[in-house]
């Protein structure tokens, strides 16, 4: 494993996501509009609560054992468990000539109908305290890949800029690395019988062009930069501040995209009075998905916004806010409409 | 075993239910797993370290050429269960350097050609293996293949150029898709067949 490379690094503010998806089809319409791609979402922002994608991904086992140091085996996701890739029955709608009979479906039976955001906006809980929030997911592009190891064929490998890049020359479909990932975010390509996952729009970093999720965010929830960049946004959040977290961390990774964890409303007691000890989202299903260390970054947040509200000033509050747009890029400002694009992600 | 020098046309040497095999003479060899700790990686040797694999016993082998290509018929049984994820396969294995060792499917030093059909890929692959699953696609050599499943036999041939023969034996191995086998999770024949030009 290389260990001069930089490591590039993203972290998520769960406060601003708003599952809008631009992030999700900004990668599509870049990397994955082939035909034989349609059901692959490098990028996907999933419920949570939820049984997300692949459906129960959570489940699927994968990682590597903190104490053994072993890889640990992991469930083969199924073509149905990732779901999506549909095809629809545009011509009878459109032009069937059955007017409002015709109803725009996936061609698939009921019972097996899955797809990247099934469960959008589900969530759990009892009105009137139900909750969910959005959770963006990525290749995490991590430390310790368990996917670079596991591939016979050494067509994976943690290289430059700190991403997990493959070779699908090399690539034989072996797809051990869906395994062991314990995200499940490697996908299988059915046509050119190889596995596929996010490069973190490697070429664009290359020309000095942010990657297209954080670029395309509008809600400007998303940073990219490098963790070792002291003073920069994503070193501050995640290395000095410590509100930003891995996800999953226990499984042993070390993924390099991290979480600001979300804050959320008061529970309404039965009387319909606000609960101010209990926020909606329950802390242990927080700590579940990012750790023990949740709770101080929830409290954290939580003084830096009071200490605003009072009329103080938080470097930690502005860098979230993120006024100037630019500050999300990290060192990757390059407007990509000024690079020379070669190739094209749509048939070949 | 001998390889039948035959001069029917290619595509009827191609077709595995084709009359001309029937004049063919086939052998069976014995097959048995490649060894989990031979496997490369600590995932699949974690993850299939209770987990049985490379349990079809037996393949029928049989060889011709017509002078410019070599034609390799395999036959072997598929168990009942449906494939999911994973494909069936077979290849045709070759020495590519003297004394490869057959039952690791080459190594790092002493690599093996390989003749590899699966169905559902777009054509068979020619790979250079060096260790089981250690494959590397060499696009050198123009295979051909054609394959069948009849009642739980499936029967595959694969050509490619003759001068494949020269090296004297060749080894069978074949992944049972319904197990999830695949790379080096395969099942090998025991012993080299020695193949003799007719």
């Amino acid at each position: 494993m290389p260990t001069a490379t930089r490591q590039i690094a993203w972290v998520y503010d769960l406060n601003k996501c708003i599952g809008c998806q631009t992030c999700s089809v900004a990668c599509k319409v870049l990397w994955t509009r082939d035909e034989d791609e349609k059901h692959e979402w490098w990028m996907s922002v999933n419920t949570q609560p939820g049984l997300g994608t692949p459906k129960n991904w959570e489940n699927m086992g994968g990682g590597i054992d903190a104490k053994t140091g072993k890889p640990k085996p992991g469930h083969q996701p199924t073509r149905g468990e990732f779901g999506g890739g549909f095809d629809f029955n545009y011509h009878e709608v459109f032009y069937g000539g059955t007017g409002g009979k015709a109803h725009l479906e996936p061609q698939a039976p009921r019972e097996d109908r899955w797809a990247m955001n099934w469960d959008e906006d589900q969530g759990a809980g009892e009105w009137p305290n139900s909750y969910y929030f959005y959770l963006p997911r990525m290749c995490n592009h991590c430390t310790n890949p368990g996917c670079v190891d596991a591939c016979p064929t050494g067509a994976l490998s943690k290289g430059e800029f700190g991403l997990v890049l493959r070779d699908e020359d090399v690539c034989m479909g072996d797809r051990f690395c869906m395994e062991v990932c314990p995200y499940k975010k490697i996908y299988f390509n059915y046509e050119r019988h190889v596995a596929q996952q996010c490069i973190g729009c490697f070429p664009r970093i290359e020309a000095g062009v942010a990657p297209a999720c954080v670029r395309q965010c509008p809600g400007r929830a998303v940073f990219v930069g490098y963790l070792d960049e002291e003073g920069s946004p994503v070193y501050n959040l995640v290395r000095k501040w410590k509100i930003a977290l891995p996800l999953k961390g226990e499984a042993g990774t070390g993924p390099n995209v991290f979480y600001v964890p979300p804050l959320s409303p008061y529970k309404l007691k039965d009387d319909m009075s606000i609960d101010y000890e209990t926020p909606r989202i329950p802390p242990e299903y927080l700590e579940s998905l990012f750790g023990p260390l949740v709770h101080q970054a929830l409290t954290t947040l939580k003084s830096e916004m009071d200490t605003v509200r009072n009329g103080g000033s938080s470097e930690m509050m502005k860098t979230l806010i993120a006024y100037k747009w630019q500050e999300l890029l990290g060192p990757f400002t390059v407007d990509p409409a000024g690079i020379e694009q070669v190739g094209s992600a749509a048939g070949g | 075993m001998k390889v039948a020098k035959v001069s029917a046309p290619a595509a009827e040497l191609a077709d595995p239910a084709a009359a001309v095999w029937r004049g063919v003479p086939s052998e069976s060899v014995s097959l048995a797993p490649v060894p989990l700790a031979a496997q490369p990686t600590e995932y699949i040797r974690q993850a299939w370290a209770n987990k049985a694999y490379g349990r079809t016993s037996e393949a029928m082998v049989a060889a011709a050429s017509d002078g410019q290509r070599l034609y390799l018929r395999l036959e072997w049984e598929d168990d009942e269960k449906p494939n999911g994820e994973f494909q069936d396969a077979v290849a045709g294995v070759f020495p590519a350097d003297g004394d490869a060792p057959l039952a690791t499917l080459g190594d790092a030093n002493k690599p093996l050609a390989v003749w590899y059909w699966e169905p559902g890929r777009a054509g068979p692959l020619n790979l250079t293996a060096r260790g089981p699953g250690v494959f590397h696609k060499d696009n050198s050599a123009a295979l051909s293949a054609n394959g069948a499943l009849n009642e739980r036999r499936w029967s595959v041939v694969i050509s490619g150029p003759a001068a494949a023969a020269k090296a004297g034996k060749v080894g069978v191995a074949v992944w049972n898709g319904s197990n999830e086998e695949r790379a080096g999770l395969a099942a090998v024949s025991r012993d080299w067949l020695k193949l003799e030009l007719a």
